[in-house]
């Protein structure tokens, strides 16, 4: 198993303790809070050893497709180690430029059964991140029934939602004050908190609480599971978190004080034990 | 030239018959299981051939949502369920997941297979893409710009459909699940619970809103017919019979009239006019003409406006006595101005002037919804069941 990282600024600063990182390509990337140019991404690509993905997962409209396929054939050039995708014409554009990247379909909360992940895994694409609103039951169901490559995403504050629409600067217009591109909001009956955050791109909501699926790693672990997924956006102690975690993983996941200790950043292990509804009659 | 289709929701057999009565070329309806609106009333299979069959006569269409992201759990039963339904005589499926899609068309060469909103395609490449897969149509999403859909439609070969009326997601469709996170329902598994359209605390300041306006594109039918677009859809399967009429009837003159070159200004107003009458909401046409802000925001919190315009459903006819027999839906009075619509495309208004019960005892109001009431009516017009009746003043306003 793989410890992949998405960091919240460029300091990249456990860099080397980890197997891979994944970069949010300016411009073209969504549901992050720290990009890299292209020219960012091929000198870290050049100058480490790890392994390098980048994240081109914004919907791309039509006037995008140009510049994208020229970004694709210089990611191709440089051996990047995989792209994570959300718009389904990075995929016809690595066939029709019959590139040889690797692709992850990272569609957000579309990746949920292990049948639509063969398509993908047939369509040549080799991993598939899946999405955070399943049960461990089911991401178990799916790395033992598809061949495809599966990513969990594990510890995080999760990305659950993303408009087109500039939301703070129509509310702040609405209240005829400055905009401001990052505020915190409440939901009134669950208490439940979130972070808006509002870029170029459009505005993305986070969950204002930690996903910790540090225990669940062994789990993983367990199923053959081989690369998971930290986001350090909003984490605290996040360095400390990654060395202690490559440690744990390289030990086979055996050690409980590794789990007792990552207690501290809290009981949320989002929907990994826990189903959604959707019928409520 | 193809005509463009118009194409209705129907959240049940009723609406069905109705939507297509009143001038839709087809319908989407959800089957009990894999659409987006798991807790609508939805069709048995018995309904969807029922529904197949009604709309088939009329020469018309029924498209099946099969839109819901997919679980391992889901995919047992869905194979099975998709021979079903076409057995029914489904003309397509709105699907939003590429491996159905490639699973259709390579198992049922005559069934139409149309790529969900879900999806939010918002590019010609992606386009590209499916149309290998088989794909027949896809639902753009509703972030586009008019140049950027007629840039899709002249570049791909597929037919393209796009929403015209009706409520809005805030978020990317598909990209959102704030429903999954606020109340524990899947909303991209057809249990949406609108987390959009809740209010949050923000400090001291006014609550934190997003959701959106309303789409209403009657003033823009005439540039999509000519962009080449495909399929004009309305948003609703869970709207009233009343909402749907009018709504569907509307688009349909609009479109009628675009083709036979009578589409004036003046016509428009009252099109426009029809419209506003059933929307509970502000309306907006969003991304189509520019970058959508904050006027295409819904700010005014959960004040949406309660219809009580409609007050009536036609059963009958009696031409000889010059009676119609309806069932009452809104309180009104002898003396008010009404306005009779039917599925044929006509609009009588009148000023009611005898008004009995169901026992055929002279009143003054009809005031029990539900009930059976008859009011006079003089005219030629060819009134049937599914006709309505709705205010156009009460007899104590000015117009």
């Amino acid at each position: 198993m793989q410890l992949l990282v998405e960091f919240e600024n460029k300091s990249l600063s456990c860099l080397n303790s980890v197997d891979g990182i994944i970069l949010p390509l300016i411009d073209y990337s969504v549901e992050s809070v720290c990009f890299f140019s292209l020219d960012e991404i091929i000198n870290i690509k050049n100058n480490n050893k790890i392994k390098v993905f980048v994240k081109i997962n914004k919907n791309l409209f039509n006037s995008d497709i140009d510049e994208v396929k020229d970004i694709l054939i210089k990611l191709d050039n440089i051996n990047i180690d995989g792209i994570f995708f959300y718009d389904l014409a990075i995929l016809q554009l690595k066939s029709e430029l019959k590139l040889n990247v690797d692709l992850i379909w990272s569609q957000t909360h579309m990746v949920n059964n292990y049948k639509t992940c063969d398509y993908y895994y047939d369509m040549g694409v080799k991993y598939a991140l899946l999405g955070k609103e399943i049960t461990l039951d089911e991401v178990s169901e799916i790395i033992q029934k598809s061949k495809i490559i599966s990513m969990v995403e594990v510890v995080s504050k999760p990305s659950v939602a993303f408009s087109y629409r500039k939301l703070l600067t129509n509310y702040f217009n609405d209240i005829n004050e400055e905009p401001i591109n990052n505020i915190k909001v409440k939901e009134k009956v669950t208490d439940s908190f979130y972070d808006i955050i509002e870029d170029d791109n459009g505005t993305c909501f986070y969950l204002d609480s930690i996903t910790n699926g540090t225990s669940v790693i062994k789990n993983l672990y367990e199923m053959g599971c081989q690369f998971i997924i930290f986001r350090e956006y909003g984490i605290p102690n996040f360095d400390s978190l990654v060395v202690d975690t490559m440690k744990y993983i390289s030990s086979g996941c055996s050690s409980k004080n590794y789990v007792t200790k990552y207690k501290k950043m809290g009981d949320s292990t989002n929907f990994f034990f826990k189903r959604t509804i959707y019928k409520v009659k | 030239m193809r005509k463009i289709e118009l194409l209705s929701p129907a959240g049940d057999l009723e609406r069905l018959k109705v939507t297509l009565l009143y001038g839709a070329d087809a319908v989407y309806i959800g089957g009990e299981k894999y659409s987006l609106r798991a807790n609508a009333n939805n069709f048995s299979l018995d309904e969807i051939r029922e529904g197949c069959l009604f709309a088939h006569k009329l020469g018309k269409k029924v498209h099946l949502t099969l839109n819901i992201v997919f679980h391992n759990e889901d995919m047992s039963g869905v194979f099975q369920y998709i021979d079903d339904v076409v057995d029914c005589g489904i003309d397509a499926f709105i699907v939003s997941d590429p491996f159905l899609i490639s699973y259709i068309k390579k198992k049922y060469t005559n069934c139409e297979v149309h790529l969900s909103t879900q999806n939010s395609t918002t590019n010609y490449k992606s386009i590209q893409f499916f149309e290998k897969q088989g794909i027949d149509r896809v639902v753009l999403a509703r972030e586009l710009s008019r140049d950027e859909i007629g840039e899709i439609i002249n570049k791909v070969d597929t037919d393209i459909e796009v929403f015209i009326h009706g409520a809005m997601c805030t978020c990317f469709s598909g990209r959102c699940a704030l429903s999954n996170y606020v109340t524990g329902r899947d909303a991209n598994r057809g249990g949406c619970s609108q987390v959009c359209r809740f209010s949050f605390e923000y400090g001291n300041k006014k609550d934190f809103t997003f959701a959106t306006k309303d789409m209403n594109m009657a003033l823009y039918i005439r540039d999509l017919i000519e962009m080449g677009v495909r399929s004009l859809k309305v948003e609703g399967r869970m709207r009233s019979l009343y909402y749907l009429a009018t709504v569907i009837g509307t688009y349909r003159n609009i479109i009628d009239d675009y083709y036979s070159h009578s589409l004036t200004n003046d016509k428009m107003k009252v099109y426009q006019s029809r419209l506003d009458r059933v929307a509970n909401r502000e309306t907006s046409t969003h991304f189509f003409t520019k970058k959508a802000d904050y006027k295409d925001q819904y700010y005014t919190g959960r004040s949406e406006v309660s219809n009580q315009d409609y007050l009536g459903q036609v059963i009958s006819y009696d031409r000889d006595n010059k009676l119609i027999k309806f069932y009452e839906r809104n309180y009104f009075e002898v003396g008010d101005l009404i306005e009779l619509f039917t599925p044929f495309g006509d609009h009588v208004e009148f000023v009611c002037e005898e008004l009995f019960n169901e026992d055929m005892v002279s009143i003054d109001v009809a005031r029990h919804p539900d009930s059976i009431y008859f009011i006079k009516l003089d005219t030629n017009v060819s009134i049937c069941e599914y006709s309505m009746l709705r205010l156009i003043k009460k007899n104590n306003e000015s117009r």
